[in-house]
């Protein structure tokens, strides 16, 4: 299969108006002024899938579409962000962790999931030109992958799976939600799939082959931080995302990193961004530096970082040069240490100048312990990964599969 | 494009303003921006009508025919000044702030930094229009964090640790 950019733009704005139609409606509802920060397709293998999905509870609803658009759709919020929009919209329902929504927290759920849908739904009818009848929403509550419509899993298996994820926020911060629309894959797929001629296209198979070395890389990259502090790790989420790029910066938290940004040449081009939270940053530079530091995060400390930083990247780089068997060539990391919004906002910039969207690899490497966790932003030039994908064989993935060991 | 708080409400007292968006205000609610790196954060106030807006723009000059014209410097600012009008500002009143714009990094230094050029076409573009730059806090390497109140027009800035007020 492959995959037509340009509708995937598309459906990623759909699914954003529905996001900011459903939060322009809670504003309304509640008077809380609420917005829509982020929205993208990210592309899931089953292991995504589970790494995300699993252990969780979601509730939401659960829509049929017919007649241009048919199959069921869910809708999804985890259960922490349901109570908390719960909590503000119908304020005396029962929200708390342990006890089961009531009704009326289950209708004011069911009708935010239901503006959202409706949203989507129909500029998803007006691109195609076409009707689609919605059936009323039915709630559902579930575990973990469950809340996937049928046979989603199951097509993750075999490739992957797209899901829309949305973050709403609020000014001040009483509502904090991720929202999961998932379409019945098959219908879907049809409308993102691209003509072989279509010049926009990219092949799925060799995306997630990007998908798979970036995950990889995440984890040597983590190998060496564990080497170097002595903390052991693990790569917690590696996914690859389709995000508008004015929405690039907002991925990262509303708060101070310290961590390095480079920028690698060739193919693929692009940026890496690798970054530490303040307090993760304070634990590193402890775990490093030999002696007590006054300032933990003065001049040492970030020199500590920078050097980490350092490690880390050639860790990343290594791991996609093998795969692309070619050297990768970058600047010197650059120390940053500054809100994680204007540190990714030059290089969304950068890259904005030439691409309307991004493809958006984020990792995160965490330790058991919870000492520290550390985000990856691997953000390639959308015309160079192109080329990069185009020179890659598939069956390197084979390869890639078979040889792990040697080749990371 | 999003248009959040285009519309004005007189209850809200904040309003925030992401990437590629813009909020006008005539009931004196405060609007803010966080986390300017090289994007650059415009503050217009026309006092007489008690009008203001701001708008969070990320690249330099529009292209032709652009989707999103509220993610540029020069058609972000007119989009700006529409919406404004239409809450009763007058182009000929409107005194504005700049702040953000930094380098923050430098990989290729010889190209000019896309912070350095949206200074440069917003300064174009209130020239034409103008308008007269009242402040600006613009620049540097650290990124920017801004509140500005629409009851007095005054632009507050927060950068690595400190405060200054325009």
């Amino acid at each position: 299969m492959r995959v037509d950019i340009q509708s995937l733009g598309t459906y990623n704005r759909l699914a954003q108006e529905g996001a900011e139609h459903a939060a322009a409606s809670l504003t309304q509802m509640t008077g809380i002024e609420t917005y829509v920060d982020v929205t993208n397709v990210t592309l899931m293998s089953k292991r995504d899938v589970e790494d995300v999905f699993g252990g969780t509870t979601f509730v939401g609803v659960q829509i049929g579409l017919d007649g241009g658009l048919s199959g069921q759709t869910a809708l999804a919020f985890d259960r922490g962000s349901a109570a908390s929009i719960v909590d503000v919209l119908v304020p005396g329902a029962t929200a708390s962790e342990d006890d089961e929504f009531d009704d009326m927290a289950q209708s004011g759920l069911k009708e935010i999931g239901n503006i959202m849908m409706g949203g989507f739904v129909d500029g998803w009818a007006d691109y195609l030109t076409t009707n689609v009848d919605m059936t009323p929403p039915t709630y559902v509550e579930r575990d973990g992958t469950d809340v996937l419509p049928n046979g989603a899993l199951e097509r993750a298996d075999e490739e992957h799976v797209f899901v829309f994820e949305s973050q709403m926020t609020a000014v001040d911060e009483e509502i904090d939600a991720y929202i999961y629309m998932l379409p019945e894959y098959g219908a879907f797929a049809e409308m993102l799939e691209a003509s072989d001629d279509h010049e926009d296209a990219i092949p799925m198979d060799k995306l997630t082959v990007f998908d798979e070395m970036t995950r990889q890389g995440a984890e040597r990259a983590a190998q060496n931080v564990s080497s170097m502090t002595g903390i052991e790790t693990d790569v917690d989420v590696s996914r690859l995302s389709f995000v508008p790029i004015e929405d690039v910066p907002n991925t990262a938290r509303d708060e101070v990193y310290l961590g390095t940004v480079m920028e690698f040449k060739g193919t693929p081009g692009g940026y890496l961004a690798i970054l530490f939270d303040e307090p993760s940053a304070r634990t590193i530079v402890d775990a490093t530096v030999p002696m007590e530091l006054d300032e933990p995060l003065g001049d040492m400390g970030e020199s500590a970082i920078e050097e980490l930083g350092n490690i880390m990247t050639s860790g990343f780089i290594d791991g996609w040069a093998n795969v692309l068997q070619t050297s990768i060539d970058h600047t010197p990391p650059e120390l940053v240490h500054d809100m994680g919004t204007a540190i990714l906002s030059p290089i969304a910039g950068r890259l904005g100048q030439s691409q309307e969207y991004a493809f958006l690899m984020d990792s995160a490497v965490v330790t058991p312990e919870g000492e520290f966790n550390c985000e990856i932003y691997a953000i390639p030039d959308e015309r160079k990964l192109k080329e990069a994908l185009d020179s890659l064989l598939v069956e390197r993935r084979d390869e890639l599969e078979a040889d792990t060991e040697s080749l990371f | 494009m999003e248009t959040y708080g285009a519309e004005p409400t007189s209850s809200a007292t904040q309003k925030r303003v992401g990437i590629a968006e813009f909020a006008v205000t005539d009931g004196g609610a405060v609007l803010s921006t966080s986390g300017l790196g090289s994007c650059l954060g415009v503050a217009l106030y026309d006092e007489r009508a008690g009008v203001a807006g701001l708008i969070h723009t990320m690249l330099p000059a529009a292209p032709e025919d652009c989707p999103n014209p509220v993610k540029y410097t020069d058609t972000g600012i007119d989009t700006l000044l529409a919406a404004m009008a239409a809450e009763g500002a007058t182009t000929a009143n409107v005194t504005a702030k700049l702040a953000g714009a930094s380098a923050m990094f430098d990989f290729d230094s010889q190209e000019e930094s896309i912070g350095d050029r949206n200074v440069a076409v917003a300064h174009e573009v209130f020239d034409q229009r103008s308008i007269p730059i009242v402040a600006e806090d613009v620049g540097g390497d650290s990124g920017r964090s801004i509140k500005f109140r629409g009851d007095t027009g005054e632009l507050l800035i927060v950068s690595s640790g400190n405060e200054t007020r325009l």
